[in-house]
């Protein structure tokens, strides 16, 4: 449908500095750019057609917050079992895997723990009560997944977007790589992956953000390959008698993490990779960089 | 990863929930069993149960031709003429 | 909630399927696994048993085996008549010829050789996250006897796949087509009078039914158990159409227990089988593995059998192994069974002297050495020592049978050679 590729085709610009060209766009409520390591305005143009296409592509798939997707479908039909297409399929395998590999600790049927706990400084710390009557909601092991089918009891949802975006930045990657040669770095808010090395031989160089400092970078990670991921947002808090909750929330208490570093980035060979060990390691509170260090990946913790 | 949230009552309730899930770990025995990345023996292709099975096959055929008894392991019949 | 494992191997694996990435393992080729057995009795069959098993991954967790199994079979077998002081002639099956058996020996019958060919098929297949279906064909010829089955199962893994259910049901026709066409049951062996073999029709059928319900556990890390229970019920022709059953003189004198006549068995149309399986599978710590099942086993014939199998696979370095094994087995009679029939008595409606009906105990030792170090060259070889027994001399023998073995040996010796590649 024409139309709606128009409407959901965000802007993007393109500026050109120090031999690089610069895609910028919004997507999944992040800021996202797309990096080429070449001064092609034509060649930026088909890239960011197709980075961004992408990027929006499976945003509107997979976004719990839009209406009339598969998401909303799956989430608007409690006990009816739902279709899913072939990449709907591997990502809830993939869901599944994640949530068996965690011992539970990764869940996407955790969003609905937003309703109560609101990041923006203002909502206060809900009850143990009100956390309560949402906890018989969560477990990913309370809904059917056949092959290619998925059923949601009455009162939960599933909600993608922890994987969603580092999913994005490695189909992306995986589409660019393909076709382009130059070498192209893929940001999606943070997450990133890069599709090989600068011409130069050069690596890239990826800032930190420093979480109390933001626009500036705290510290410079090179990258030669693989991607990068990171968990931890240090706008999204709640300050509560004192104590500063960050926004990871335990699916099995649910309530925030206590102890948690302010942010966690992860290397890794895919940003999927990343992105999981990274929320894991936030959900590990003051155990986290003991975890990052049992997983043999390049880290930086920020606490 | 440690969550203290008002310790009384939420130990009472933990303590509530152990003991509801040992019960029926107990009666269920699903309390046996290993996490995921626990496999890695069981993964071991001499740890399955099938593990072998040309022998098994061999063995199942001589004695189902040696003996009244056959099966257990899989299905009785023997396909063969021999008893 | 503390995570202590290192989760990156497993999660890369998981995130190459979703993304479509090209994992570790290689394209999908076919698991080869052969097999050559050879079986020799002292004095009796001498089987040699080559086999060919395929197995290839169709798609993820999907799977297609292939066997070809072919066995070829010579020597003699017991017919179930007993041993006599005089010299005695027999009717070969055909009822064309005779054969002599020597005084004081064991008939046989000498004319036994058979080859058999074999394939069967099954499809594994994931249905669901956590359920397996797997099908399976069987089909099996020989010069008297045709075979063919079909199965199903279903396996469902629960409880983060420690517990596995199984369900399964095999439906297997068999036709038989004796030598000659079947024996009359119950008739006389006469090589002296013409015909000398009384016929009931060139062919038979039979049909078996299994049920198999198993439950698999895993214990611990190290350790897993199995529990099956099988149903069979065989429907049919069941009778073995060349075994016979002695009728001996029973008055007192020079010629007590010399047989008179020879008839043909006659056992039920039907039999119903249970059987309860269980293993126990564990590795220790130095990485041996220590395995032992049980099997109780009870049919309608009145026979129940205990089978204790015990291996210990003991690691040795570079991918060898030794596993030396034992297994015991132990049987009670068929209520049909008699060692002979007695003169003058009336002849039971169903009666077998086949020793694989009497009452016997069984044990094999064996060893195994080989090498399983690397998947594409894998190969072992098996010696067995297979011995079974009986009651020689039972309270029922009267006159000369007091003399002669009523239930010889059977002592076995069996080779096999497995290898096994990728292709």
């Amino acid at each position: 449908m024409v139309i709606e590729v128009k409407e959901s085709m965000p802007d993007f610009s393109i500026s050109i500095d120090n031999r690089i060209t610069r895609i910028r766009f919004r997507c999944m409520a992040s800021p996202c750019e797309v990096l080429i390591d070449s001064q092609d305005l034509a060649l930026a143009h088909e890239i960011a057609a197709c980075a961004v296409g992408e990027a929006t592509r499976i945003e509107h798939k997979f976004s719990r917050y839009l209406d009339g997707n598969l998401i909303y479908q799956i989430n608007h039909s409690p006990g009816e079992f739902v279709e899913l297409d072939a990449e709907a399929d591997r990502l809830i395998a993939f869901a599944f895997q994640c949530y068996d590999l965690s011992e539970g600790l990764f869940d996407i049927t955790s969003g609905i723990l937003q309703k109560i706990w609101r990041f923006d400084g203002k909502h206060p710390v809900p009850t143990q009560r009100q956390v309560d009557e949402l906890l018989p909601f969560i477990g990913l092991d309370r809904i059917s997944y056949d092959k290619k089918r998925l059923k949601l009891p009455e009162g939960m949802q599933i909600d993608l977007g922890g994987i969603g975006k580092e999913y994005a930045v490695d189909q992306i990657t995986g589409l660019l790589r393909n076709q382009y040669k130059p070498g192209i770095l893929i940001n999606l808010g943070g997450d990133i992956a890069i599709t090989g090395m600068r011409q130069s031989g050069e690596q890239w160089f990826i800032g930190i953000e420093d979480p109390d400092r933001s626009q500036q970078a705290s510290s410079m990670l090179k990258m030669r390959r693989g991607a990068i991921a990171t968990s931890g947002d240090a706008n999204r808090y709640i300050l509560h008698r004192g104590k500063r909750y960050g926004h990871i929330l335990n699916p099995k208490t649910g309530w925030p993490v206590e102890g948690s570093p302010r942010s966690v980035t992860v290397g890794a060979d895919t940003c999927t990779d990343a992105g999981i060990i990274a929320t894991l390691a936030m959900l590990q509170g003051k155990y986290a960089e003991e975890f990052l260090e049992r997983q043999g990946l390049k880290y930086h913790c920020h606490r | 990863m440690i969550t203290i949230i008002n310790p009384v009552s939420s130990f009472h309730r933990r303590f509530q929930y152990l003991a509801l899930v040992s019960v029926l770990l107990l009666a269920s025995c699903s309390g046996l069993g290993v996490k995921p990345w626990q496999r890695d023996i069981h993964a071991q292709q001499e740890m399955a149960m099938d593990a072998d099975s040309l022998d098994i096959a061999v063995d199942a055929h001589i004695y189902f031709s040696k003996e009244a008894s056959s099966g257990g392991q899989g299905f009785a019949g023997g396909g063969c003429g021999c008893n | 909630m503390q995570l202590k494992r290192k989760l990156t191997g497993a999660l890369s694996l998981a995130s190459c399927s979703l993304l479509g990435l090209p994992t570790a393992q290689a394209e999908s080729q076919w698991d080869i696994e052969t097999a050559v057995m050879y079986y020799s009795e002292k004095d009796r069959v001498t089987a040699i048993e080559p086999i060919l098993g395929m197995k290839k991954e169709l798609s993820d967790d999907e799977f297609l085996k292939l066997k070809f199994t072919l066995d070829s079979l010579t020597g003699a077998s017991a017919s179930g008549a007993v041993p006599s002081t005089q010299v005695q002639t027999f009717s070969t099956p055909s009822g064309n010829d005779t054969y002599v058996v020597a005084a004081n020996e064991t008939p046989l019958d000498p004319t036994f050789f058979d080859t058999r060919a074999q394939f069967s098929l099954g499809w594994d297949k994931p249905i669901k996250r956590t359920l397996r279906r797997n099908l399976g064909f069987n089909i099996s010829k020989e010069y008297d006897f045709t075979s063919i089955a079909g199965n199903a199962s279903w396996t469902w893994d629960t409880n983060l796949r420690n517990t596995s259910y199984t369900i399964g049901a095999n439906i297997e026709l068999d036709w038989i087509e004796p030598e000659g066409g079947a024996p009359l049951p119950l008739s006389s062996q006469d090589p002296d009078s013409s015909p000398p073999i009384l016929r009931d029709g060139d062919s038979k059928q039979k049909q078996v039914y299994d049920l198999l319900l198993g439950v698999t556990q895993i214990i611990d890390r190290s350790s897993l158990v199995q529990f099956n229970l099988s149903l069979s019920l065989a429907d049919g022709y069941l009778n073995d159409p060349y075994k016979l059953v002695s009728v001996v003189d029973s008055t007192a004198g020079p010629n007590e227990g010399e047989p008179v006549d020879q008839i043909y068995e006659n056992r039920p149309d039907t039999r119903q089988r249970s059987a309860l399986y269980s293993r126990y599978k564990k590795q220790l710590t130095n990485r041996d593995i220590f395995s032992i099942s049980y099997r109780f086993m009870s049919d309608d014939w009145g026979i129940d059998s205990h089978t204790v199998d015990v291996s210990y696979r003991w690691r040795l370095n570079n991918g060898y192994f030794i596993q030396p094994g034992i297994r015991y087995y132990e049987q009670s009679a068929a209520h049909f069974y008699r060692y002979f029939l007695l003169d003058g008595d009336a002849i039971p409606g169903t009666v077998t002297a086949d020793y694989r009906l009497g009452e016997l105990t069984t044990q094999t030792i064996g060893v195994k050495f080989g090498y399983s170090g690397n998947k594409n060259n894998n190969w072992s070889i098996r010696l067995e020592r297979y011995t079974q027994s009986g009651e020689s001399h039972p309270d029922v023998a009267i006159g000369q049978l007091v003399n002669q073995n009523l239930y010889p040996d059977v002592d076995a010796t069996i080779i096999q050679f497995n290898y096994a590649f990728l292709w």
